[in-house]
């Protein structure tokens, strides 16, 4: 019996030494009241967060490995793929960030900051592993990452590991609490343009959007069932400059039909900004086409 | 238990600070929480409670209650179109050391963009009476306010309860607001 290793108390000093081995890439992140967040340590000198629970501050106070409290200062954010990116002042050790692939029913384990310098740990499930999916900020995620396990609000942002030790991605919420995971993929495409610019360039029209039934009559003269309407408009944005109106409702974008919002998202990259588009839509009982130039997004 | 709680909620005058960068904004939030029983003053050190819109950088030495954004750190989170009665009820909270929080700001996360079943879409003239029904109005002055027929009214009621999941007025205006919240893009 002795001599049997314990199969459960492997299992379990292997956890010990992963969440050990992991601590060196999770930092606490000072807020006001004695609270902090978690930030995943990405590089020696730069710490990503999750953008949504993050202040609007330019200057962070923060907890290394350790609890040595070092400042870092906002280098950008980008809200469509709820990545921010600060810069520390000094560096710390360089983590040992291998990024790893999602399977559903694998263990995850997601690392938080203590505040003191310690992390703390979260052993769930991959519960569902998906291919790429848009956030409603019209960001492109590579993988849809879901994961069995609960997470207090101090602990958004950190990294979350596989079993073998490699870095799925940082933690975040999604609705209800859901816990999710923002693929290291997508920190590894966002990151340079963060350090480059500051934010991720998007292309803008300027409206508020929502779907909608195309009225029966309108049916066949729209060649569509639904539509976006346009529920405001910014002033002096491209689509107001175009002409149009709250109350339009908008059939297709450069020949693409809005009944899918996905297909249009992806018309707003990078590389939409500076491009006419061609506006499909029914006002007052008429289809109609209005031109517009798609500008970059404002600061929001 | 109901004889202390009328003691523990005296009338109390808290003095506010009021921190928007819109002008027109400061005027209604002002006048908000003056006619809340509340005293408008214009520092920070001088005020009980700040209040302030999301993301705007309010102090750290009084509690604050934000309108919009996603300011966690704050004693107070409300959504930026919170009425008279929540702000005053937050203001009165945290000035008393509490966290306060809108239930719809707790669910908030990061989401994927909402791909409504096309059935359940409304149509343009649903939304509307939708809008109509928000503000109170009955059958009748729906039908006046559209220029269209009490029966058409009915007509469009029907769908919209059935589209909503509603059974009542309240529900189909609270459900509608939900989904509109949720699935509103900006382009």
């Amino acid at each position: 019996m002795t001599d049997q290793p314990d199969p459960l108390a492997q299992f379990s000093a292997a956890l010990v030494a992963r969440a050990k081995a992991a601590a060196n890439a999770v930092v606490a992140i000072r807020l006001a009241h004695e609270r902090h967040l978690t930030g995943l340590l990405w590089r020696s000198d730069i710490v990503i967060a999750s953008e949504q629970s993050l202040p609007d501050n330019t200057d962070f106070e923060l907890v290394a490995p350790g609890g040595a409290v070092v400042t870092a200062t906002l280098t950008g954010r980008d809200p469509s793929t709820n990545i921010a990116m600060l810069r520390l002042a000094t560096p710390l050790a360089e983590p040992a960030m291998r990024p790893g692939d999602a399977e559903v029913g694998a263990l995850a384990l997601a690392m938080g900051a203590d505040g003191a310098g310690g992390s703390s740990a979260r052993l769930g499930l991959v519960n569902l592993a998906a291919p790429e999916w848009h956030s409603s900020r019209g960001g492109l995620i590579d993988r849809r990452i879901v994961l069995d396990l609960a997470l207090a609000r101090r602990e958004e942002g950190g990294p979350v590991f596989d079993a073998s030790g490699a870095c799925l991605g940082m933690s975040t919420f999604g609705p209800r609490g859901q816990v999710i995971v923002i693929p290291t993929a997508t920190i590894a495409r966002i990151v340079p343009l963060l350090a480059k610019d500051g934010h991720i360039a998007r292309g803008w029209l300027g409206v508020a959007l929502q779907a909608v039934a195309v009225p029966d009559a309108l049916r066949q003269s729209a060649e569509q069932s639904s539509g976006l309407m346009v529920m405001s408009v910014v002033d002096d944005g491209p689509a107001a400059l175009a002409g149009i109106v709250a109350g339009d409702i908008i059939l297709s974008v450069d020949g693409t039909s809005t009944q899918r919002w996905r297909k249009v998202a992806r018309l707003f990259g990078s590389d939409s900004i500076g491009r006419k588009a061609e506006i499909r839509l029914i006002r007052s009982g008429q289809v109609m086409t209005v031109q517009t130039t798609i500008t970059e997004r404002r600061a929001a | 238990m109901s004889e202390t709680a009328t003691q523990l909620i005296p009338a109390q005058r808290l003095r506010v600070a009021v921190w928007t960068s819109d002008p027109r904004r400061r005027n209604v939030l002002g006048r908000v929480v003056a006619e809340a029983g509340h005293l408008v003053v214009d520092g920070e050190d001088t005020a009980d409670v700040v209040l302030a819109d999301g993301g705007i950088a309010a102090g750290e030495t009084r509690p604050v209650v934000t309108l919009g954004g996603a300011d966690h750190d704050r004693a107070g989170m409300l959504s930026r179109d919170a009425d008279a009665r929540q702000i005053d009820a937050a203001i009165r909270a945290v000035a008393a050391g509490l966290i306060v929080r809108a239930p719809d700001l707790l669910e908030s996360g990061f989401a994927a963009i909402n791909e409504p079943d096309g059935h359940a879409l409304l149509t343009p003239r649903e939304l509307d009476v939708l809008t109509a029904l928000a503000e109170g109005l009955t059958n009748k002055a729906i039908a006046r306010r559209l220029a269209i027929s009490l029966h058409t009214v009915k007509f469009h009621l029907e769908s919209l309860f059935r589209k909503l999941g509603a059974r009542t007025r309240t529900e189909a205006v609270a459900k509608a607001s939900e989904r509109r919240r949720l699935e509103t893009i900006n382009l």
